[in-house]
């Protein structure tokens, strides 16, 4: 009863979508349609840490937080490349990395996309130099889409997504 | 007939003498395997024909043996459904066998072996056709020595002995049961099992159950049904491969032919216990020996509790029909007895295939054990490809044999649920739960045999060097892959003539329930069909239909080809692989309760710092509940004893000589008190 009764008089705590942010709805929306148009179906996106600081990842999981949670338009992260259409690539690859990201590239079935996120993946950041770093995403697996920030936001990282889907290399 | 009968026991009998004259070579070898050959195939002959209704075969020889009332053979129905089953196994182990014993060229054992084989082929064939309790006994004797000498044939390794004292062990124990139930029905006059028959009929019900259960007993320790099932898992491992395949796939369903013989045939069924008995000890077979089959890391130990699981399937039929009959439910007895004898056949075929695919496995690899095997589908694709083939007919999965006759089983059991008392239909309903639990569990159980020894990386450098079997061995296998697939395909044929054999030993007239409705198998109520011809043909098409798709629409993409996906790891070696331990552990974990597995893991940390390990070592068992609670106090008992009784044994003359006069004394003391001259 304890419970049913604190339900009922706590009500809805989520906050309410403040104004500007309609339109992520509207990106997260062209995204599924994109991905339909392509694929025929939902879009099954890898995610790759190649050596980042966590940074990005922290924005990446921010897709999933219930203020974006993009699963409900039909694009989800997947267990496996094998699954995959879309790599997304954080950090600058590390040495340790760079057969593993490789492996992962080859793994994922053509047609394949990969959106490398934030400033490391493009120029290894603040890690350029470092006797651990291999070099950027682009030195190691072709890249499709870069999105720049350090993080960027899950906002410009749902725009580089679409931009990737509109390339329409695949 | 006649000819058929002397051709099959002259084939075997050269193919002895053979072995004997002509040395150790590969003459000797292949005249002994082809007239064994002949010897099988003119068995078949006869069992086909008296199972088709020819003229009945009887032969009476009161010469031989004359002062134990001579030796008579005969063949019904029942008898040739065994003698069938032996035979079809007999021709491909003696070919597979010819290739296996190659390695054996030169040393006396060869002579030894082949010997024993046609020896034991001989004996176990002429158990079905013995009609009279001497003949009977002396050949199930024959057989089960004769197989104690193949079991010991490479006695040299260490734990073949242990396995073969086990093996005479409980064999003799069953034999002693034998001998007492043949006594108890053992009423004067001749001893055909006709006699037999009529006095059984006499029997105070108390006696009748008595021989019943001491029958029991030991066709049961022949069978292997658990609790007596425990020389299976040690003697296969032990013996030579084709060996194996013989006593897994034939001897051992002279257990199911001597139950039937005696409780069914001569008894003439009994109480609803005995059904239930029967049921019971086939349900507890059935699932114990899958549970064990799946913990196992040996693959041909693997395979015998995988037979212990098969034969609790089929006795749990044959209890079924006991239960039927008792309680006047013939048509369904009839039923539930051609769906177990149908499944003798088909695990006949399947165990025999199985265990020649784990011979030549081991013959390649020299290795039973699964975490040392893998990838060996590159090196020898024709065994793969036949022990996949059993794989699919064990796991009951259509299109094969397993299929067709574990659904009959089902449909078989299903009539129980109706039974008039409530007592009978929850023990059905239970026994079809449990019937359903081993078929699902069978089924990992091969996933787990065949992946893990065929496929993925080679575990071992004996794997990666592993050759494709010889000719003969690869023609044994395949004889019997195919055999699985007839008996599916023909069982529209081949069913409807195990129910006319069923019919009256339930004492049902024959021709039995009609079971068959053109290419259809149907149940006698009529509540359920199954087309084996049309599954196989429409699964064949689906097959067809898939690949030239794929021919037609996906041959013109580019095909990539790419290593298997291992998250990514720079290099992955065999010891990332599943094993066959890992594999059986959510099992394990559900059924914790009854494995009660007990682990070991010791780390071996660098002398230095806690954060280096340099070496794991786990180790795992499960609890052996019958041979620890069951087995070693008996034993332990027998120890006690015979220690007791050594102490008689002193080894000083004088003593004995004392024994010899005591014994005069009260001799001469007794016939002075009882006054007799």
């Amino acid at each position: 009863m304890g419970l049913l009764s604190k339900i009922l008089r706590t009500g809805l705590v989520t906050e309410p979508l403040p104004a500007g942010d309609s339109e992520v709805v509207h990106l997260v929306r062209e995204v599924d349609a994109e991905s339909r148009r392509l694929f025929g179906r939902a879009l099954g996106i890898r995610e790759v840490d190649a050596g980042s600081c966590n940074g990005c990842e922290v924005e990446i999981t921010g897709l999933m937080s219930p203020v974006y949670d993009s699963e409900r338009f039909g694009f989800h992260f997947v267990a496996s490349p094998r699954h995959a259409d879309l790599l997304l690539v954080t950090g600058p690859v590390t040495r340790n990395m760079e057969v593993p990201l490789r492996k992962t590239y080859e793994a994922t079935p053509a047609p394949k996309l990969v959106v490398a996120v934030g400033d490391c993946a493009r120029s290894c950041g603040v890690f350029a130099g470092s006797y651990a770093v291999a070099g950027s995403v682009d030195s190691v697996i072709p890249v499709d889409v870069f999105v720049d920030g350090c993080p960027p936001e899950p906002a410009h990282i749902l725009q580089g997504i679409l931009t990737a889907l509109r390339s329409g290399r695949p | 007939m006649r000819a058929l009968f002397f051709l099959m026991v002259s084939g075997y009998a050269t193919g002895a003498a053979a072995s004997l004259v002509l040395g150790t070579g590969p003459l000797a070898r292949w005249t002994s395997t082809l007239v064994a050959v002949v010897g099988a195939a003119a068995g078949l002959g006869l069992a086909t024909g008296a199972s088709m209704g020819g003229a009945a075969f009887s032969l009476e020889a009161p010469d031989l043996l004359a002062s134990a009332g001579g030796l008579a053979f005969g063949l019904d129905g029942l008898g040739a459904v065994f003698l069938a089953l032996t035979s079809l196994v007999a021709a491909p182990s003696a070919l597979y066998g010819a290739g296996y014993s190659r390695a054996w060229d030169g040393r006396p054992v060869q002579r030894q072996a082949g010997f024993m084989l046609n020896l034991f082929l001989l004996s176990m064939s002429l158990v079905p056709l013995a009609d009279g309790t001497l003949t009977f006994l002396l050949f199930w004797e024959g057989m089960s020595l004769s197989s104690y000498f193949l079991v010991m044939t490479e006695a040299d390794r260490p734990e073949v002995s242990g396995a073969g004292q086990w093996y005479l062990g409980m064999t003799q124990m069953g034999l002693a049961c034998l001998l007492g139930a043949f006594l108890l029905m053992q009423a004067g006059g001749p001893a055909t099992f006709a006699h037999l028959r009529a006095a059984g009929a006499m029997l105070p019900a108390g006696t009748r159950d008595l021989v019943f259960v001491l029958a029991l007993i030991g066709f049961g320790s022949k069978a292997g049904l658990i609790p007596l099932h425990v020389w299976l898992p040690r003697a296969h491992p032990a013996a030579p491969s084709h060996v194996s395949a013989l006593m897994s796939g034939a001897m051992i369903k002279m257990g199911v032919y001597g139950l039937l013989r005696i409780g069914l045939d001569v008894l003439g069924g009994g109480p609803a216990w005995w059904g239930a008995l029967v049921i019971g000890l086939g349900a507890l077979s059935a699932v114990l020996g899958v549970l064990y089959a799946l913990t196992e890391d040996d693959l041909k130990r693997l395979l015998a509790y995988s037979s212990v699981e098969n034969i609790g399937v089929i006795v749990l039929g044959v209890g079924a029909a006991f239960l039927f009959q008792s309680l006047q439910m013939l048509p369904a007895a009839a039923f539930a007895l051609a769906a177990a004898l149908f499944h003798a056949v088909n695990h006949a075929a399947f165990k025999g295939l199985l265990f020649m695919g784990a011979g030549a496995v081991l013959h390649a690899t020299g290795t039973r054990n699964m975490n040392r095997l893998g990838g060996l589908i590159r090196g020898m694709p024709w065994t793969a490809a036949c022990f996949l083939l059993g794989s699919v007919a064990i796991a009951g999965l259509p299109p094969l044999n397993g299929f067709v006759s574990e659904w009959l089983l089902f449909q078989s059991l299903l009539p129980g649920i109706g039974a008039p008392s409530p007592l009978v239909a929850v023990l059905m309903v239970l026994a079809l739960g449990m019937l359903a639990l081993t078929a699902g569990l069978a089924a990992a159980c091969f996933v787990k045999a065949f992946g893990i020894t065929f496929l993925a990386i080679p575990r071992s450098p004996e794997a990666v060097a592993a050759h494709e079997a010889d000719r003969s061995m690869r023609t044994g296998m395949i004889v019997l892959a195919a055999a699985c697939l007839l008996l599916s395909v023909g069982s529209f044929v081949i069913f409807p003539r195990l129910s006319t054999v069923a019919a009256p030993l339930v004492g049902l007239p024959a021709p039995g329930p009609v079971v068959r409705a053109g290419l259809t198998l149907q149940t006698p109520d009529g509540l359920a069909q199954m087309s084996p011809v049309i599954v196989t043909v429409g699964l064949g098409l689906v097959v067809l239909v898939a690949w030239l798709a794929v021919k037609r629409f996906a041959s013109r993409r580019p095909l990539r080809v790419g290593e298997t996906w291992g998250c990514g790891r720079v290099v992955q070696t065999p010891r990332m692989e599943y094993t066959s331990t890992a594999f059986a552990e959510p099992l394990r974990r559900i059924f914790a309760e009854f494995y009660r597995p007990t682990e070991d893991v010791s780390i071996d940390f660098h002398p230095d710092s806690r954060y280096f390990v340099q070496s794991i070592s786990y180790r795992s068992a499960i609890l052996p509940w019958f041979d620890r609670y069951l087995y070693a106090p008996v034993i332990a008992r027998i120890r006690f004893w015979s220690e007791r009784v050594l102490t008689l044994q002193s080894g000083s003359v004088h003593a004995y000589l004392a024994y010899l006069v005591a014994a005069l004394v009260l001799l001469l003391g007794w016939l002075v008190v009882t006054g007799q001259r």
